[in-house]
């Protein structure tokens, strides 16, 4: 009843397009979260008034955005993204970066004023403090990936929508979800949902596990 | 402090794109994917010629509003008067007939409205415009659901305003599902119908009226207007589904032993 190998195909594809798209968003989150919380500019409190209500952006909205974008109408149509897990992975990274930098921009900002005083009384430079934040306080940090990494795996309608869904190469565990779904297969439909929150219990799991050997 | 390992990541995704694009892409309807024909077409046309094809599923009406800018190879819908007028609009090469099969009218399996001995699809439409019997209607601008207007339409009835007329604007399945749990009527293509898994108490209690013919047709879509389309692989493909093997596959498709989609040859 349940076709093992595509299953596996999409639990693959679901697990490719997050990763890539959890790990850019986060690196950028710290990058930018960093500057942003540290320095003092020009419009700061609407940048980040605007990060924050960007996290409500609808799954649908963002994959509507980037399809704009990317379809052969579009201005990046040339580059032919449209139907590929890389358009998955913008269109993922468009809702689950505001939420990283926003709970990045939030830590930074409480832990940062005490501690660059502290350090700066040591000697270091911008780089050695920003270093010994990530480093040590992995909790945030690992926390934040996993925020981030549940809100992509678990998402439905962005990679849908620039993805299509096709066979072996953008059809992800939510869109076989909602393909089976379609094709009146309730039962696999809850199946494939509890194999997708299985995972995410697995990694949880894991992010959890490095957290407490702080 | 951008870690290089990331800029080396995103060089590497770009550059798959780049120098990709040994596939074509079909835009089609959520009848053919929900079957399992799109896949099973797209897997043995790969065997066969090494062309991958990725099929999107979008419905008739999503699939030429995207073919129309550009966002495919090949067209594949069953909306025969919007074909024509996509080739017509110089969107598209030219239409071809690909293959058939027919629309029904399910409701719940004790037929409140009374329609399995009508003998025509006039006499089912006016009953079920009556507002004693709910009818769901698709509201999408799909295939099906512009076959539904036709047919109000060939009827003479207006489409019903009362309550008993329900625009569910969603999937055929969305739209069965609500039908079976309102116990109302609704119009199907039997392809998606005999494939569905969940149909409850809801059957099959109106078809073969000739109105309810359901073509699908294919169309490349114009390297003329659109330069950037595989057009001779989009041609090979739909050589394989009319004259080469997909045809037989098409033919032999089937669920339950049921065939779902009939060609024409």
């Amino acid at each position: 009843m349940l076709n093992t190998p595509k299953v596996l195909e999409a639990i693959g594809i679901s697990l490719h397009v997050s990763f890539v798209s959890t790990l850019f968003a986060f690196f950028l989150s710290i990058f930018f979260g960093y500057l942003i919380a540290t320095r003092k500019f020009f419009l700061k409190k609407y940048i980040v008034s605007f990060l924050g209500s960007l996290t409500s952006i609808p799954p649908v909205c963002a994959g509507l955005i980037v399809y704009l974008i990317i379809s052969r109408s579009g201005p990046l149509g040339w580059m032919e993204l449209l139907y590929t897990p890389l358009a998955m992975i913008i269109a993922q990274f468009i809702i689950i970066f505001p939420i990283m930098i926003t709970l990045i921009i939030n830590y930074i900002e409480r832990e940062y004023p005490q501690l660059k005083d502290e350090l700066i009384s040591y000697g270091a430079s911008q780089k050695d403090i920003l270093f010994l934040l990530i480093t040590n306080q992995k909790g945030i940090y690992l926390t934040t990936l996993l925020i981030g990494f549940g809100r992509a795996i678990s998402e439905y309608g962005a990679a849908a929508i620039v993805g299509g869904s096709i066979d072996h190469v953008t059809r992800n565990m939510t869109a076989m979800i909602a393909l089976e779904t379609a094709k009146g297969n309730i039962l696999i439909g809850v199946i494939l949902g509890a194999i997708l929150i299985s995972i995410s219990l697995i990694i949880s799991f894991g992010i959890n596990y490095f957290k407490n050997d702080d | 402090m951008i870690k290089p390992k990331i800029v080396f990541l995103i060089i590497t995704l770009f550059l798959s794109n780049v120098f990709a694009r040994d596939y074509i892409i079909v835009q089609s309807t959520t009848s053919t994917a929900n079957t399992g024909l799109l896949d099973l077409l797209s897997k043995e046309f790969f065997q066969d010629t090494g062309i991958e094809v990725r099929a999107v599923a979008v419905g008739t009406g999503t699939a030429l509003a995207n073919a129309k800018k550009g966002d495919g190879d090949v067209l594949m819908v069953h909306s025969k008067i919007d074909e024509i007028k996509f080739v017509q609009d110089g969107f598209g090469v030219k239409r071809f007939d690909l293959m058939y099969n027919d629309f029904v009218i399910v409701g719940p399996d004790n037929d409140p409205a009374k329609i399995k001995d009508k003998k025509n699809i006039s006499e089912v439409m006016k009953i079920l415009s009556n507002p004693n019997y709910k009818f769901i209607s698709r509201d999408d601008f799909s295939g099906t659901h512009k076959k539904e207007l036709s047919l109000w339409y060939e009827s003479g009835i207006s489409i019903p305003i009362d309550n008993s007329y329900i625009k569910s604007g969603s999937g055929m399945a969305s739209t069965i599902n609500i039908a079976n749990e309102m116990q109302s009527y609704t119009l199907t293509d039997r392809g998606t119908w005999i494939a569905f898994q969940n149909k409850n108490n809801l059957d099959i209690l109106f078809e073969k009226d000739k109105s309810l013919f359901n073509p699908y047709g294919i169309i490349a879509i114009s390297p003329k207007k659109f330069p950037h389309v595989e057009y001779e692989k989009s041609n090979r493909f739909i050589e394989w589904l009319l004259k080469g093997r997909g045809n037989y596959i098409i033919s032999n498709f089937t669920i339950e032993d049921q065939k779902l989609f009939f060609t024409y040859n």
